[in-house]
């Protein structure tokens, strides 16, 4: 029979709402997150530390929620990958991802996401050794990290030009267009 | 039709009335007049392909982001793991902790009482075997009667938890009896009292080879007769996981009706929904295997695997879902990595500076599996005879068991290594001949459209431009031998299949490789269903794009259906860098029935004849006439009146190649690319830590498709190969203990150790690829370790025989080089290079072949060509026809046997159906 572990109540603001419930004592953020709290987002890649897939932003910090208590979170704003986008306004660097080749198989997207997310929070015209220092935790098998450092540089100009990403809910292409003229 | 231009015919569109007017129309003249069609030229591509035609400019070629990216940058994209279902119940795995042992009993009495335990199941559950190749099905769902290696399955169980799971594992008891384990490759080829599995009358006499292969192909004789200078060397290569970093996962359910859903990510659904049906004895169809988003594969998700037969044995059992989620360490044990290899490497060179032979040795572990391993111990050989022209080829090459994680295909299947091997040889050839390396290659390539000493069919060649550009972007003719100390630039080439010319499970029948349906509604989006496992390598994209393409259509009127058998025709997945090949041709079939049935419908609305009728952007018009038209959807109705949705199917079948000697469909391919990288590293003379500073990476993938995934597929695999070279490597320790099964000591570099890379993209147009396209996901790693380790010794003088090449072993062997020497490690030069005659030579022949080639490369019809010609003999006809001293030969003669090389003493055994005794 295994021991029954304490249960303690949690709570959070995860992504802008407030998430109560009861975890085991010694329960990992990474766990609560994925099983309490609905981010099946952030990503468990080697459970060490080591990898950087499970990385969150406990109140805009970038941590490894695999190495993080939940009770060390609790209290605090987390924000995972499912917080980054506005309604289907995405972030810049999300945008950016896709149109630069930044995500492959996109495992570890979440994880880069979130910490460049901090990164142009923090500095939004970081030059490369300061993302390259920003991503160093995150491993990548698919880029090799060029076309994410590539995006990294783009989103920093879609913040600086002040333009946000369009609704991904707008009509696409029309099938009967009219081509102008009169 | 042109004797009469002035005649206006058919529906025409009055500007304001319909919506279009002439595309660019303007001024005080809106409506057009028929145009001379003579003098409106086809779009044509270099040289002229035959999907020309239906290039309609709208999707291929462009940098294009992934279709589903959005998906994975708000984390939406469901993985393995991501995979919830109501009920669900975790599985988890009881692994043996011998390496090699006889089960002499499981109690799971303790497991099963556990409070929140569900089930518990043993081989005894599920006896089937299994395997990805037919001929070698050596695996079970778990063991039936020994354990293999450890953390080889014995048992799982299905509880309501993970830790009631891990706490059942725990309490499952085996009793083992330990059997003496093999670690070293070359006890494998040795006889053994108990050979880690038994292949019947196949078994090869009583040792743990599981596959040899023995071919002579050319003048062996004359290989070192001819030969002025050799290059010899015995190589050692460590083993390397795939790292991918989604762990593998799986979620089974058998749902009220009886049938089973797998959710995977897998790269080949295909292969695990015949293995799930033998295994679980039920017929295919009572199986849906769902493919999820997969978190990286690079061939270390394309085997069937146990723990996927476990998750259906649990399912089946609870009559829940099972999850099964694996920790990094037991991604390690289930490896299918890269084979450790000891490669001999011999290369001959004559007086002209023609490569007159090249001798193969190579052993490989392949652990306790046979996974792919069949193929993997040809390609070791078979996949370096070309591009060069070559004079001889003799190959040797085992496989053995061993008590290890199964090893299989890595990004670069079989050819990574010896790849590494040949290219490195190339650059000690050009160094005893005092050439340049790049114009020794130059001078002995193979021309477009000519056959191999065994017989592979090369379609298009872009190896020739790869040297060149890559020569000239580096600034290779002031670098090589002329940087500082410590400083030094080194060349690879890469060769290797688009697409594996014989399926694995269809002769005698004639199915096709690669299926595409395509269903359009009146909406007017186009439903795409294909069974091509998008892995993040973009084939979805890639096969919108392809249809995008022939349909005139923006990407966002594609949608993908790849992901259920149940859906999706069967497809043979998504390895040997098939799928663009592939699965693009058969999406263009496909779209090309459609647009045929667009077309006759735009013919009879418009009154135009259906030839002058092109397609343009969601727009069918005259080509002479673009005002005489209808849109897309106004052709899409018509076309579907009394018939509803148009449906149309297209498939891609290799046509027949290669000659007939056994093993001769071992590397055959409808296509092949090429590829040259100049890396420039850093070596520190006094603590052997290697940097690599910046890498020059031309490949030939015939024609980029999608050119963003292509630069990604080459600096992806730069920073795979990088790893290889510099830091990765699968440890076992004194007792054979695989020690660092995690991510901390399994280095995989992180962006500080990648170098920039500079892609270059060759594009030598394909006849038969889609669009001219060939592969772009794995040749691009075979160059960049050669490139590394020429230039290291560019750099110290030093020549690596050992990967990967970690600053210790740097150091120990500039140590070595000083004590050779009898100098300090800061007195150490670098290698010089003074031409000899023979550069000249070699560069009047690069210019004549460049020439020879560029001519070949655009004849609609050109001549056969032999490898052989180089030598002198008739490229028409194979130089074993015409001169006796031509061997083909594929089994060892006795004069071989009397002192085989190392992994070519697998042949001193005999099979044993032929040995008397079976």
């Amino acid at each position: 029979m295994l021991p029954a572990p304490d249960e303690v109540p949690w709570s959070a603001l995860v992504n802008g709402n407030e998430v109560s419930v009861r975890i085991e004592s010694n329960a990992i953020l990474l766990d609560v997150l994925r099983d309490k709290a609905g981010s099946l987002g952030t990503k468990r890649g080697c459970d060490m530390g080591t990898c950087g897939c499970c990385s969150v932003l406990i109140d805009g910090v970038p941590r490894l929620s695999c190495l993080t208590l939940a009770q060390e979170a609790s209290g605090c704003g987390i924000t995972t990958i499912e917080g980054l986008a506005d309604g289907h306004h995405l972030h810049p660097i999300q945008k950016t991802f896709t149109e630069c080749g930044g995500s492959q198989c996109g495992f570890c997207s979440p994880g880069f996401l979130v910490v460049i997310s901090a990164l142009l929070e923090e500095n939004p015209t970081p030059n490369d050794t300061e993302i390259k220092d920003a991503i160093e935790g995150n491993l990548c098998r698919c880029t090799g990290y060029q076309q994410i450092v590539d995006s990294v540089r783009v989103a920093s100009e879609i913040l600086a030009s002040g333009d946000g990403v369009e609704d991904s809910t707008t009509a696409k292409s029309d099938p009967h267009p009219s081509y102008g003229g009169n | 039709m042109s004797e009469d231009k002035d005649r206006v015919e058919g529906y025409r569109q009055q500007s304001g009335k319909l919506p279009f007017s002439r595309p660019g129309s303007g001024g005080s003249r809106k409506m057009s007049e028929p145009r001379d069609e003579d003098k409106i030229a086809n779009i044509r591509g270099n040289g002229g392909h035959k999907h020309d035609d239906v290039v309609t400019g709208s999707a291929v070629g462009r940098p294009t982001a992934l279709i589903d990216g959005r998906w994975k940058v708000t984390g939406q994209a469901q993985y393995g793991d991501d995979v919830r279902l109501p009920g669900e119940l975790v599985g988890r795995i009881v692994r043996s902790k011998h390496h090699y042992a006889r089960v002499l009993s499981i109690d799971v009495s303790a497991a099963t009482e556990l409070p929140g335990v569900v089930a518990v199941a043993t081989g005894q559950d599920a006896s089937g075997r299994f395997g990805v190749l037919p001929v070698t099905k050596d695996e079970h769902a778990m063991a039936q009667e020994k354990v293999r290696h450890v953390g080889d399955l014995i048992a799982c169980v299905a509880a309501t938890d993970e830790a009631t799971a891990r706490e059942a594992v725990r309490l499952v008891e085996v009793e083992y009896e330990e059997l003496e384990a093999v670690h070293d490759m070359r006890q494998g080829l040795e006889n053994s009292e108990e050979p880690i599995h038994d292949r019947g009358k196949y078994h090869i006499g009583a040792s743990n080879v599981q596959k040899r292969v023995f071919q002579e192909f050319g003048d062996i004789e004359g290989m070192s007769a001819n030969a002025v200078v050799s290059h010899n060397s015995n190589w050692l290569f460590a083993g390397a996981n795939h790292g991918f970093t989604e762990p593998h996962a799986v979620v089974a359910n058998w749902d009220p009706s009886g049938r089973l859903t797998l959710y995977t990510p897998q790269q080949v659904p295909h292969y695990v929904h015949r293995a799930l049906a033998d295994v679980l004895d039920i017929p295919m169809h009572q199986i849906n295997v769902h493919r999820t988003f997969v978190g990286g594969g690079f061939g270390g998700k394309s085997d069937p695997f146990p723990h996927e037969m476990c998750a259906a044995i649990l399912s089946r059992k609870t009559g829940r879902p099972v999850r099964i989620n694996f920790d990094r360490e037991e991604v390690f044990w289930v490896n299918r990595g890269r084979h450790p290899s000891r490669i001999g490497m011999n290369l001959h060179a004559d007086s002209k500076g023609r490569l007159c032979g090249i001798e193969t040795d190579a052993l490989i572990d392949g652990g306790a599996f046979a996974s792919f391993g069949h193929v993997t111990t040809y390609y070791n050989g078979v996949l370096h005879t070309a591009p060069y022209e070559i004079g001889a080829f003799h190959y040797t090459g085992a496989r053995v068991w061993t008590n290890k994680p199964a090893s299989g295909a890595m990004r670069g299947h079989g050819a990574v290594n010896s790849r590494c091997a040949v290219e490195v040889g190339m650059d000690d050839l050009a160094e005893q001949l005092n050439v340049d390396p790049i114009t020794l290659r130059l001078a002995n390539l193979l021309p477009p459209h000519s056959a191999t000493i065994t017989g592979f069919r090369v379609t298009s060649i872009g190896m020739r431009e790869c040297l060149e550009r890559v020569r000239q972007a580096s600034g290779w003719d002031d670098k090589f031998r002329k940087l500082p100390d410590g400083h030094g630039i080194g060349i690879g080439c890469g060769f290797f299949i688009s697409g594996s010319g014989l399926p694995i499970h269809w002769e005698p029948n004639k199915f096709p490789h690669a299926t595409v349906h395509l269903k359009i509604d009146m909406d007017g989006g186009v439903t795409v269903h294909t069974g091509a496992a998008e892995i993040g390598q973009g084939s979805d994209t890639v096969i919108a794009q392809s249809v995008a393409e022939v349909l005139g259509l923006p990407l966002d009127m594609i949608r993908i259906r790849s992901r259920e058998t149940d859906t999706s025709p069967v497809d043979l997945g998504s390895y040997s860098s098939r799928v663009t090949f592939m699965n693009a041709n058969a999406a263009i079939s496909a779209a090309m029935e459609i647009r045929q049935e667009l077309l006759e419908a735009a013919a009879a609305a418009t009154d135009a004849p259906i030839e002058r009728l092109v397609i343009g952007d969601r727009r069918i018009y005259r080509k002479d006439d673009p005002a005489v038209g209808v849109s897309y959807l106004e052709a899409l109705h018509k076309a579907q009146e009394d018939k509803g949705a148009l449906v149309s199917s297209g498939a891609y079948r290799t046509p027949p190649m290669g000659r007939v000697h056994k093993g001769a469909g071992a590397g055959i391919a409808p296509a092949y690319s090429f590829s040259a990288y100049v890396a420039e590293v850093k070596v520190d003379i006094e603590t052997g830590q290697t940097k690599v500073l910046k890498v020059w990476a031309a490949h030939d993938c015939g024609k980029a498709l999608n050119p963003l995934s292509v630069k990604g597929q080459i600096i992806g695999s730069c920073h795979m190969g990088l790893g290889q070279v510099l830091s990765e490597e699968m440890k076992y320790g004194r007792n054979g203990h695989l020690i660092n099964p995690d991510l901390l000591d399994y280095k995989i570099p992180t962006i500080h150790e990648m170098p920039e890379i500079v892609p270059i993209i060759v594009e030598s147009n394909d006849s038969e690829g889609p669009f001219g396209a060939k592969e772009a996901g794995e040749g691009p790693l075979l160059p960049i370790l050669p490139a590394v380790c020429n230039a290291v010794y560019d750099a110290v003088g030093i020549r690596t025989s050992e990967l990967p090449i970690t600053p210790d072993r740097v150091h120990r062997m500039i140590e070595a080089r000083c004590k050779h020497e009898g100098v300090t490690p800061l007195d150490l030069s670098s290698p010089e290079l003074h031409h000899s005659e023979l550069q000249e030579v070699l560069e009047a022949r690069a210019s004549e072949h460049a020439s020879r080639d560029a001519m070949r490369a655009t004849d609609p019809d050109p001549s056969d060509y032999n490898n052989g010609a180089l030598f002198g003999f008739d490229p028409e006809i194979p130089a074993d026809e015409q001169d006796e001293r031509w061997v083909v030969s594929v089994t060892p003669s006795s004069d071989y046997m009397e002192s085989p090389r190392l992994a070519g003493s697998a042949w001193k055994h005999t099979e044993r159906r032929h040995g008397g005794d079976s």
